[in-house]
């Protein structure tokens, strides 16, 4: 037989249309296409549209006679489809069945607007105290070497050593921060990372404080340096506060969500 | 006036109008030029232009640098004002050639110093070339106004990647159905704009239309033909057909292309992107598809989850490895070179030995001694010296490297604030058309424990797992 091709719905790649009356896969990306004389009903229950494709087997179903998996891939989770055929559910074996109670008990939709304003705050306050730092070290560096009041700033055994090694640790912290400040938008997180983000806000704060202390910026010769980098690392706070704490209470409401679902579901030994 | 707002792109301009737009701006080139020689000339003092010199110089400046340019830069953009702005400056123009033309004559010359030099500047004849050049200007702007100068009703899209899509026809969007009109000008009839939005608005029996992987534009399933294939009515190619007639999660008007891998919920080609696959026998694709929210992980640690320590641990992996990098090019160096040293030592002693040969007078024993040292300082001094430069430039760049990483970085979690790192599967393929390669995807720095995969067996070996509550409890 002469195997035709045709192009994928999703991807644009090739299709071998090997099976008239089953669905095709891409070669490239898997999607299923039907066959050229394949009906679209479910296979068992002719009168009702399909809806999913059962993976093994590659034959229609409608939502009667299918099942959802979730397979593991090294800590991640996808999901699977199969049919409820003895040997179809014989080869999905690898993958769990999915709890779709659960799934519907922790649905978080409700905080959809509120997580978008947290991840905005926090993300942006942890943005320009990201900026903040890397401007920091270029200006400490034309201090340090490019100007004649170099001897305001500390140095151990070189000049400038103190001040890159506090840099670079400034900017290690920022990167912290960021990072933390992004995960307030994963659900299971936000309310962990609200709680860290305080921690190392307060952290960082300090270590700023205590460093533009020590680098004697109160005296330092350019006099707008100062309030620029005072007035950004202020309104940075400002945010990432604002957004952390909205995190923290928001997480607080799901961390009960979940809770619930799971001793709902006697998933936990807990009451 | 039509009821619907009409379009054009930047590429409906006529040549002739292009051609207008780049005269007038090499115009004002050369009389900018020729202005800062004027002004570096009142400036170094040069005699002949002190006096009247300032205003040349002014005249220059505001009777044709600035005109020629700022006219120039915008009447090839088919704007309306910009045609009528040099449609009046080619008359005034013309009038100031005319009138200077009828004061001083054809053959009236100027003659200006140039260093040593005097240059002679037949401005009689240059008044007849502006006499001509405008007047052609302004005749072909006015016998082609229609074509120069939609009117105020119509919208000229002017960002060239967007023109390019509206003109191949491969966005389905914005949705004035005029646009969609053969010349982008041309008033469509009602039941013509009906037709037209039926299939980008998709009213079909099914409700649902099919997005075109080729071009994206929107065709009713409707159209399915009995072999279970659909023609695009837009690029006519032959699409399969998705296996399922689910509506898209997001958009119920079109059919979903696939399911998102992580949540299984079935979506359209707008919300769903692409990345590569695991590394598992059991997964039967090159691509996983997956949905805007599980993109981000939001609900199950699913593909991509950002990580305390990940950006940190891999600027030091980046720096660990430009130094073995640089150990690496050192190695190969010695390698090379040692190679060639062979050759060196074998011809220096040969050289040595034929020079203590030479006879047991004067100083040749000398000489071979000093053959010796460079021998010696050769083999030693310049790989030692050829180390430390190696060394030290390792050391400048790792801090180079580690600041680029942070901006990096930075700038990764700008894409994720504003939500603009998701690259759906059809915004991939126009750009890919719109820049005529495929287009280029990057893995986010922050986003990249989406291929953690990758650690299997080493990070999650013995843990408990922590998404067991997404599987069904089993007895």
């Amino acid at each position: 037989m002469q195997v035709q091709h045709i192009m994928c719905p999703v991807c644009g790649g090739r299709i071998p249309i090997e099976h008239n009356d089953k669905v095709n896969r891409c070669e490239y990306c898997a999607s299923p296409v039907l066959g050229s004389d394949q009906n679209r009903n479910c296979s068992r229950h002719p009168d009702r549209l399909a809806v999913e494709v059962c993976h093994v087997c590659n034959e229609m179903f409608c939502e009667e006679d299918i099942e959802y998996r979730v397979a593991d891939y090294g800590g991640k989770l996808f999901t699977i489809v199969n049919c409820d055929k003895e040997y179809c559910v014989d080869e999905s074996q690898w993958a769990k069945p999915l709890n779709r109670e659960y799934q519907q008990l922790v649905n978080m939709d409700w905080a959809d607007n509120i997580d978008n304003l947290i991840l905005r705050v926090t993300g942006l306050g942890a943005v320009l105290m990201m900026i903040f730092e890397l401007v920091f070290v270029l200006s400490m560096i034309y201090l340090q070497y490019f100007t004649t009041h170099s001897a305001n700033l500390p140095m151990f055994f070189l000049p400038g050593d103190i001040v890159i090694v506090l840099s670079i640790l400034g900017n290690l912290l920022s990167a912290i921060l960021l990072q933390t400040a992004l995960q307030v938008y994963i659900h299971e997180r936000q309310l962990g990372s609200g709680i860290v983000l305080l921690i190392i806000l307060v952290a960082e704060a300090a270590f700023l404080i205590g460093r533009g202390l020590y680098f004697n910026l109160l005296i330092n010769p350019i006099p707008w340096l100062l309030p620029l980098l005072f007035g950004a690392f202020t309104f940075s706070v400002i945010l990432v506060f604002i957004g952390s704490m909205m995190a923290t209470a928001v997480g607080y409401k799901k961390h009960k969500q979940f809770r619930s679902a799971r001793i709902t579901l006697g998933l936990t030994a807990e009451r | 006036m039509s009821e619907e707002a009409q379009t054009a792109t930047i590429f409906d301009r006529p040549f002739g109008l292009r051609m207008i737009g780049l005269t007038q701006m090499t115009f004002g080139f050369l009389a900018l030029v020729a202005f800062i020689g004027l002004v570096l000339a009142i400036v170094g003092g040069v005699p002949g232009v002190a006096d009247l010199g300032p205003v040349y110089a002014v005249v220059l400046l505001i009777g044709v640098v600035i005109p020629c340019l700022v006219i120039g830069n915008y009447v090839d953009d088919l704007r309306r004002n910009a045609v009528v702005a040099q449609i009046l400056y080619s008359l005034f123009s013309i009038a100031m050639a005319a009138i200077f033309l009828m004061y001083w004559g054809i053959g009236y010359e100027w003659a200006f110093p140039l260093y040593e030099i005097s240059v002679q500047v037949a401005i009689g004849n240059l008044a007849v070339f502006i006499v001509v050049v405008e007047a052609f200007f302004a005749l072909y702007l006015i016998v082609k106004w229609n074509e120069v100068a939609p009117p105020s009703d119509v919208y000229v899209e002017r960002d060239r990647v967007i023109a390019k899509q509206i003109v191949t026809g491969i966005v389905p969007s914005p949705l004035t159905p005029s646009l969609i009109s053969p010349d982008g000008e041309t008033t469509l009839s009602d039941d013509d704009s009906r037709r037209i939005m039926d299939v980008r608005r998709v009213t079909t029996d099914e409700g649902m239309a099919v997005l075109c992987s080729n071009c994206g534009g929107a065709t009713p399933l409707t159209k399915v033909e009995d072999d279970n294939t659909l023609v695009c009515d837009y690029c006519g190619v032959r699409l399969g057909v998705s296996s399922v007639f689910v509506p898209c999660e997001n958009h119920p008007e079109y059919l979903a292309a696939t399911n998102c891998d992580v949540c299984g919920e079935h979506f359209c080609r707008m919300c769903l992107t692409a990345q590569e696959p695991p590394v598992d026998k059991r997964w039967k694709g090159s691509i996983v598809h997956i949905c805007q929210k599980c993109f981000e992980g939001r609900y199950r640690p699913a593909v991509t989850t950002t990580s305390l320590v990940l950006p940190i641990d891999q600027l030091f992996d980046k720096a660990g490895s430009r130094f073995s990098r640089v150990g690496g090019i050192y190695r190969k160096f010695l390698g090379k070179y040692s190679a060639v040293m062979r050759y060196v030592l074998e011809f220096t002693l040969r050289l040595a030995a034929s020079v203590m040969k030479a006879g047991g007078k004067g100083n040749s024993n000398d000489g071979a001694a000093m053959v010796l040292i460079a021998v010696v300082v050769a083999v030693v001094a310049i790989p030692l010296a050829i180390g430390v430069v190696l060394l030290l430039g390792a050391i400048v760049i790792i801090p180079f490297l580690f600041y680029a990483g942070l901006v990096g970085v930075t700038i990764e979690a700008v894409k994720i604030i504003s939500r603009t790192d998701f690259l759906s599967l059809s915004e991939a393929r126009e750009k890919g058309i719109a820049v005529g390669a495929p287009a280029k995807t990057k893995e986010s720095t922050l986003r990249e424990d989406q291929r953690d995969w990758e650690y299997r067996g080493s990070r999650y070996a013995g843990e408990r797992h922590v998404t067991e509550t997404y599987f069904r409890r089993q007895n």
